[in-house]
């Protein structure tokens, strides 16, 4: 075959072999903006419950929506009472439209369901209402009912309760509902909530669809802007915060970095290497092994996976544009005369040094524990493989005969001159070591960033936002959080119900100022039995009211409806977590009581905790069944293990990697000329992150690693030309335009948005710059070397 | 009964506060000099705080066989704050003040209601507020006024002009002799009836049973 058809044939393969995986892709891959794939796996309880619960049951679905006024505050009194009069009157239209909306499970402004006992629930109200187990209900009791109800109807109550007291003449429906009281309520302004200073209408509301659905949450985010927009009045705004709005805003902001980091990305590399190579025909070829990367690194973690995190596209695509640099070692090597298959063979050795010492570092990654992390890892393992597979052996087939020798050129001339002609500086790397390790020792503030909001994507401001309304809608703090497991729902009822007793007394105590639990909406079906049971006869009632209203000023046969009542709750059977689906109930205990894997855990939330180790005793006290969480030292807790987790992974790494470059080269001395800028580097970013107020979380950690791989890359170049002037040239040309590409790479996440990635690309940047560094200052050619240790370059 | 809110309690709830804060400024009211005009009625309602004024009220109500009957003080203590002591037959104190409205009953725990949920009272207290400082105009926003009878016996109706307050409260009428408020009297609509005995109308010594005839004559007064 000749060499046109073999270039021919060759691009025909890959470049179907391109196009299949990319088919592949298209039909299978599934993109999630799931924050917790970037979550450390949970181990114990608290932990699940933090990262399963708290973000996957009902309590996530809900939105908050608040409602705030343009034109308010331009002017005192009366316009200020217009906007509050638009404020309630949109949310009343705007909770009426979307109760019509199925995609909304449950809508709540303060026109509050719970204001009524349903009307499925009221025959339920003796069994509901702790009544029964203090009194019976005989002559005695119901005389002294009844001459309290007729001093209500001469009292202001009057209004109030005069309609209920046929069927209910001992206000057991106003008891039930006074148990349901939320422990603390948003104030009411024209009939629905509004936060404290009566400048925002509040609202909550339950979407059907999961929280991390982002997909299905933005169509409902859509809906209810398109509702809120066609109800409205014109000047008032809408503010939706909560755990969906937060995965559709990082899905598009993610997507939106991704799209922008790689146009900046691709703009900037074909720039550079027009600027390196003069040659249109160079870019285009030298792209296709990171084409070739990013589709390979797709196709594998779609088929590990099947569901990719935005983010670790986002992340991915901008690793793998390290890739770049293995076709710029071909470029820059290459020499008039010399085939480009002869110049890949020749730096094949040291190319896959740096790609097998890079997967190795990833491989670490993989075994973190984090989903995302090893879906990163896969991506690039995979992608870096492809890439330099693609250089070795499908690149050079492409090549044309090459005109200049790049080592020539001015820029590698002059960065050689001048590296030869600075001192060996020997004392340079243990003195910025022992800098480095005094500036980490010495220098205050925290080294590790323990809070896990901060490695969730979402900024801070949105996140304090939704912490502030929370607050304000009257949902309990969230540091410390009872659970009580039982193995069936009524199980954690009744147990609930011994540890309310208890928790009273704290409550009356002031260790706690409140608690809410699934007992307190609805009693367990033993108590609702015994409640029952003490029910009177028929004809016992009939006479026992007959006597208490003898002296009384009612009306004889007033209160027929209240016989006919208690005759239907004597046959009622319990009411259960099942019963009350579909009723305003079900959000309530929905949220408090959890299935999982056969058995039940009821929630229960604490507000004002004062004495956190009384509550804990109380906890200790009980069966083993009550736990006390402190939701704050789990996360912290998960947070620190994973870090450890991951810093038992580098370490890994990076003795993984100096045993490949060792294995590789043969030499302790050489693999320590190789490694060590990279080593220095490394301290030396961490303690420029550390000295700027940088408290260091994962993502500076994966990108310390990555940055090491780079150094990894520069090192061994540096090192294997060390001894030929006229190779270290070219090598200085190829890594100049690496470290240049890499720069500009993570320059792009250095800016964007999103903390993490910004975390990336701060660290990416300060480690290139110090890798190239060190690296052309420390790996120089030593004149007291033997020349018989030196490489083998190419002619 | 800490528990308000329900729509079907506002109407009655309004119409308590509408009376109470009636009540005191009718307590006050003066008109003098011989051909009476409804403005200078209602100009003579401005009054300054506090004052205060006995009271007997009887609530007729479908309910009930007989009417309940309480006796005690009014005291009106500014824009947003009324107090109604029951002396007879039992002890009750209740307070309006701002949003919140609390009755205490002697040997039990004070229990205490918001106005939140009936917002529509807090206009009317605000209106009437404009009533006690002789804002005339206000007032007639909010009812159609009506006079009948001479400055000797004298009856004022006043008919909720708002359609939500209507449908709780049919009409108010105050009635008076002379320069002296004796009556209030607030139908509702749902045919229960409050009658509130004012001033000297209050004073008066009750029969064991007294009835709506009874409430009625003390109303109208003796003839002059």
């Amino acid at each position: 075959m000749d060499s046109r058809g073999r270039t021919a044939l060759v691009a025909i393969l890959w470049g179907g072999l391109v196009g299949l995986c990319a088919a592949y892709i298209h039909a299978t891959l599934r993109v999630s903006g799931d924050l917790r794939l970037f979550m450390p796996t949970p181990r114990t309880r608290a932990e699940r419950l933090i990262l399963e619960e708290v973000s996957e049951g009902p309590a996530s679905r809900l939105l908050m929506v608040a409602l705030s006024d343009a034109e308010s505050g331009r002017g005192a009194g009366s316009s200020r009472d217009g906007a509050v009069e638009r404020l309630a009157e949109s949310s009343q239209r705007l909770a009426s439209a979307l109760r019509s909306d199925p995609a909304f499970a449950l809508v709540a402004n303060g026109a509050d369901p719970l204001a009524t006992i349903p009307a499925s629930l009221l025959p339920y109200r003796y069994l509901l209402s702790p009544t029964l187990d203090r009194e019976r209900l005989d002559a005695g009791y119901l005389h002294r009912q009844l001459i309290e109800r007729e001093r209500d109807l001469s009292s202001p109550a009057a209004g109030l309760l005069e309609p209920w007291l046929p069927s209910d003449p001992t206000l057991e429906t106003l008891k039930v509902l006074e148990s349901w009281q939320p422990p603390r309520e948003p104030q009411l302004i024209d009939g629905v909530w509004f936060d404290e200073r009566g400048s925002e209408a509040l609202m909550v509301v339950e979407t059907a669809a999961g929280a991390f659905d982002p997909l299905a949450q933005r169509i409902v985010l859509e809906k209810l802007r398109a509702h809120f927009a066609a109800v409205a009045a014109p000047s008032v705004r809408l503010e939706v915060t909560g755990p969906g709005a937060f995965s559709v805003l990082m899905q598009s902001r993610s997507e939106a970095d991704a799209r922008l980091a790689g146009i900046l990305d691709t703009a900037g590399m074909v720039a550079l290497l027009l600027l390196a190579y003069r040659s249109l025909r160079y870019v285009v070829l030298g792209a296709l092994p990171l084409a070739t990367a990013g589709i390979a690194a797709l196709a594998a973690v779609t088929a590990l996976f099947g569901t990719v995190h935005g983010i670790t596209l986002a992340f991915g695509f901008t690793l793998i544009g390290v890739a770049i640099d293995y076709p710029i070692f071909i470029l820059s090597h290459r020499l008039p005369g010399v085939s480009a298959v002869e110049t890949a063979r020749s730096v094949w050795t040291t190319l896959a040094i740096a790609v097998v010492g890079l997967c190795v570092a990833y491989v670490a990654f993989a075994l973190s524990g984090v989903v995302g992390l090893a879906q990163l890892a896969c991506f690039n393992v995979a992608g870096l493989a492809a890439a330099g597979l693609s250089t070795r052996y499908l690149l050079p087939q492409l090549l044309p005969a090459e005109p200049r020798d790049h080592g020539e050129s001015r820029l590698p001339a002059r960065l050689a001159d001048l590296s030869g002609r600075i001192p060996p500086l020997r004392w340079l790397a243990p003195a910025l070591a022992l800098a480095s390790v005094a500036a980490l020792a010495w220098l205050p503030g925290p080294l590790w960033e323990n809070d896990l909001g901060r490695l969730t994507p979402v900024p801070a401001p949105l996140l304090q936002r939704y912490a502030t309304l929370q607050q304000e809608l009257g949902q309990p703090d969230v540091r410390y959080l009872m659970t009580v497991d039982g193995a069936t729902a009524e199980q954690v009822l009744a147990r609930e119900e011994r540890l309310a007793g208890a928790l009273g007394r704290l409550v009356a105590r002031q260790a706690v100022s409140g608690f809410e639990d699934a007992a307190r909406y609805l009693p367990s079906a033993s108590t609702q039995e015994r409640r029952r049971a003490a029910l009177p006869g028929e004809t016992e009632l009939r006479a026992a009211l007959l006597e208490a209203s003898r002296d009384t000023a009612f009306r004889a046969g007033l209160f027929a409806p209240f016989l006919a009542d208690i005759a239907r709750a004597r046959d009622l059977p319990p009411l259960t977590p099942q019963r009350v689906a579909g009723t305003p109930l079900e959000l309530s205990i929905g949220s408090l009581l959890i299935e999982r894997e056969g058995s039940w855990t009821g929630l229960v939330t604490l507000t004002g905790v004062r004495d956190p180790a009384a509550v804990s005793r109380l906890a200790a006290s009980s069966d083993g069944a009550v736990r006390l969480i402190d939701l704050e030292q789990a996360s912290n807790g998960l947070v620190a293990r994973q870090r450890a987790r991951i810093l038992r992974s580098i370490a890994a790494a990076a003795l993984l990697l100096a045993l490949v470059v060792y294995a590789a080269l043969r030499s302790v001395r050489r693999a320590a000329r190789v490694l060590g800028p990279m080593a220095l580097t490394t301290l030396l970013t961490l303690a420029a992150l550390h000295a700027a107020g940088v408290a260091l979380n994962l993502f500076h950690l994966v990108a310390l690693v990555l940055a090491a791989g780079l150094g990894l890359d520069y090192g061994l170049f540096f090192e294997r030309s060390a001894h030929d002037p006229a190779g270290r040239r070219r090598t200085l040309h190829a890594l100049t335009v690496c470290a240049a590409a890499a720069c500009t790479v993570f320059a792009v996440l250095a800016s964007s948005t999103l903390p993490v990635l910004r975390s990336i690309g701060v660290t990416v940047v300060l480690g290139v710059i110090g890798n190239f560094g060190l690296a052309l200052l420390l790996v120089r050619p030593e004149r007291s070397l033997a020349c018989s240790d030196a490489t083998p370059s190419p002619p | 009964m800490r528990r308000p809110g329900l729509a079907a309690m506002r109407g009655a709830l309004r119409a308590l506060t509408l009376a109470l804060t009636l009540t005191v400024a009718c307590a006050h009211a003066a008109p003098s000099g011989e051909g009476l005009e409804l403005d200078t009625l209602l100009r003579g309602l401005a009054r300054p705080v506090p004052s205060s004024t006995g009271f007997v009220e009887a609530r007729f109500s479908a309910l009930l066989t007989r009417p309940l009957v309480v006796s005690g003080t009014l005291e009106y203590l500014g824009p947003d704050a009324l107090v109604r002591t029951v002396e007879q037959p039992y002890r009750e104190r209740s307070e309006i003040r701002g949003d919140t409205v609390t009755v205490e009953r002697q040997g039990e725990p004070a229990q205490s209601f918001t106005l939140q949920r009936v917002p529509e009272i807090r206009s009317l207290l605000a209106s009437f507020a404009a009533l006690l400082s002789g804002n005339v105009a206000a007032l007639e926003q909010q009812f159609e006024l009506d006079l009948h009878g001479d400055a000797r016996r004298w009856t004022v109706g006043l008919t909720p002009r708002d359609a939500s307050v209507h449908q709780h409260i049919r009409s108010i009428t105050v009635s008076g002799r002379g320069s002296e408020p004796r009556c209030l009297t607030t139908f509702e609509a749902n045919d229960d009836l409050t009658i509130l005995l004012l001033t000297r109308a209050a004073s008066l010594s009750l029969p064991a049973e007294p009835d709506r005839a009874w409430f009625d004559a003390q109303c109208r007064g003796p003839s002059p």
